[in-house]
């Protein structure tokens, strides 16, 4: 029994040492994803017809294909393409963490596009119109008025995904990359004791996702203005209060 | 004595959604300190033609202008009629301000920033002046001891006070009201109501589309019947509710006599 918790000890520790890889993969991809969404949700809207067909062809492609095989086209083949093979390209793409932060970039993009894209078209018009109505124009109605209710109504769709992307990660470790999977199944491979190291990185990712989902239920918490109470008080005579 | 300048100058305002004709030429001038009631059945075309005057609808026909600005409406390639310049009819709404059947009071601002907004942002006023006009409208639609809250917390009655000072709050040379009353109970008009003849009296110029009567008869300088996409008649409104009054309006005030 001691031997026992001694090894899981060990493992976990070595376990640990992993997560920063993991957790770039995640950052990393997770950024990308929501900037690129972003862009494709603008051209989805866009008023010629041309950004429209790209951003559905990309949803269609990235949303359409397993994560794994997008992973290994980009790792295994391109590696074949002569021209990325010898090129400049080569140092990023002969890099398994890069490849990995660009397919899960690509692929969950596609995703969080379409959620940006739902949450758009439910910011009611009424309150579009009451910006346009009084100047509002472009960037600013887009800031002041359109931004802040898409992502109230986007949060609870777009945490999802950010919990999802955590564990698409662990595809990182069928190309080489050590991460939290790849270092477990490493210790696998000279241990022998599958189900204990399977559940010592079990217990990190549920810890990841737990954190992340504590720290975006918050966010949410705080847009949420629906749940403030209304205060009684009369206007103060100067106004710090401002957002 | 002489006429006060026209405010808004609408001419021949055409509209159709489709094969479906809802503002078959429209002519309204609007003058400093006028209040225009618009009435008309549901489907004639009031509503479409207040939102055509600040652009949130854009005519197929017609001219528009505040005070002496014309709004830049062209003709594209294919001969309809657009917004030519979007900035300047951005700068054109400045100008103007809409109260709508549904208050659309923004939902992530408390009501002083709903209220501070427009003059903040748009017009990129003083902060300290913009405080003082906002405390000021909301004190007198009797909203200031709500100013921290959220929109979605009030009542349908003082969301429309709220907007209503957040239309005022640009000071605007003309305010149009879109069926201000109707998503209001009984008890709720008559405090909105209360307060739009208030600004009527301090002689605001504005344009209402309202299914409320009395406040047409009672509150404006002029009442203008729509009808099937145009004007059936138009007058002050000791006329328009006294004896020669057409009989197309007569028809409409009660529907139940004929």
């Amino acid at each position: 029994m001691e031997e026992h918790l001694t090894f899981i000890g060990s493992v976990t520790a070595q376990l640990v040492r992993a997560v920063p890889v993991t957790l770039l993969i995640l950052a990393v991809s997770g950024v990308c994803a929501t900037v690129l969404a972003t862009g494709l949700t603008a051209m989805s809207v866009a008023r010629s017809p041309l950004p429209r067909l790209i951003q559905r062809t990309w949803t269609f492609l990235f949303r359409g294909t397993p994560l794994i095989l997008q992973i290994f086209m980009i790792y295994y083949g391109f590696a074949m393409v002569p021209w990325i093979r010898h090129g400049i390209l080569w140092a990023a793409f002969r890099d398994p963490v890069f490849c990995t932060c660009l397919a899960m970039t690509c692929c969950c993009s596609a995703y969080i596009a379409e959620i940006f894209r739902g949450a758009l078209a439910a910011v009611p018009r009424g309150e579009i119109e009451a910006g346009r109505a009084c100047g509002m124009t472009g960037f600013m109605l887009l800031r002041r008025v359109i931004a802040p209710s898409l992502i109230r109504i986007a949060l609870p769709s777009y945490s999802n995904e950010i919990i999802m992307m955590t564990k698409s990660t662990s595809l990182a470790s069928t190309i080489t990359v050590l991460d939290i999977t790849g270092v477990a199944q490493q210790v696998i491979a000279h241990s022998y004791r599958t189900l204990d190291v399977f559940c010592a990185a079990a217990a990190l990712y549920l810890l990841i996702n737990a954190t992340l989902s504590t720290l975006l239920t918050a966010l949410e918490r705080r847009l949420d203005v629906d749940r403030a109470p209304t205060p009684l008080a009369p206007i103060p005579p100067t106004l710090e209060p401002l957002s | 004595m002489t006429v006060p300048p026209p405010v808004l100058t609408a001419t021949n305002i055409r509209k159709s959604f489709g094969d479906r004709e809802v503002l078959a030429g429209i002519s309204l001038e609007a003058r400093e300190g006028e209040v225009i009631s618009i009435l008309g059945g549901s489907g004639s075309g009031k509503s479409t033609f207040l939102r055509c005057l600040n652009l949130l609808e854009v005519p197929d026909e017609g001219q528009i202008a505040i005070g002496d600005v014309q709004a830049p409406l062209a003709r594209n390639r294919h001969g309809r009629l657009e917004v030519s310049d979007s900035r300047a009819a951005a700068r054109l709404r400045t100008q103007t301000a809409m109260v709508f059947q549904g208050f659309n009071l923004w939902p992530h601002l408390t009501v002083l920033q709903n209220v501070m907004e427009a003059p903040l942002r748009v017009h990129r006023r003083d902060r300290e002046e913009v405080l003082a006009t906002a405390r000021s409208l909301l004190e007198r639609v009797g909203m200031a001891s709500f100013h921290a809250a959220y929109p979605k917390r009030l009542s349908g009655g003082q969301q429309q006070r709220v907007a209503i000072a957040r239309a005022l709050a640009t000071n605007p040379k003309l305010v149009l009201f879109d069926e201000p009353t109707s998503a209001l109970d009984p008890e709720r008009v008559r405090e909105v109501l209360a307060l739009m003849r208030s600004l009527a009296e301090e002689g605001r110029t504005m344009i209402v589309v309202t299914h409320e009567m009395a406040f047409a008869r009672d509150v404006s300088s002029r009442v203008v019947h729509l009808m099937n996409g145009r004007v059936e008649s138009s007058g002050p409104p000791a006329h328009m509710f006294g004896a020669d009054a057409s009989p197309a309006f007569r028809a409409f005030l009660s529907p139940a006599a004929l």
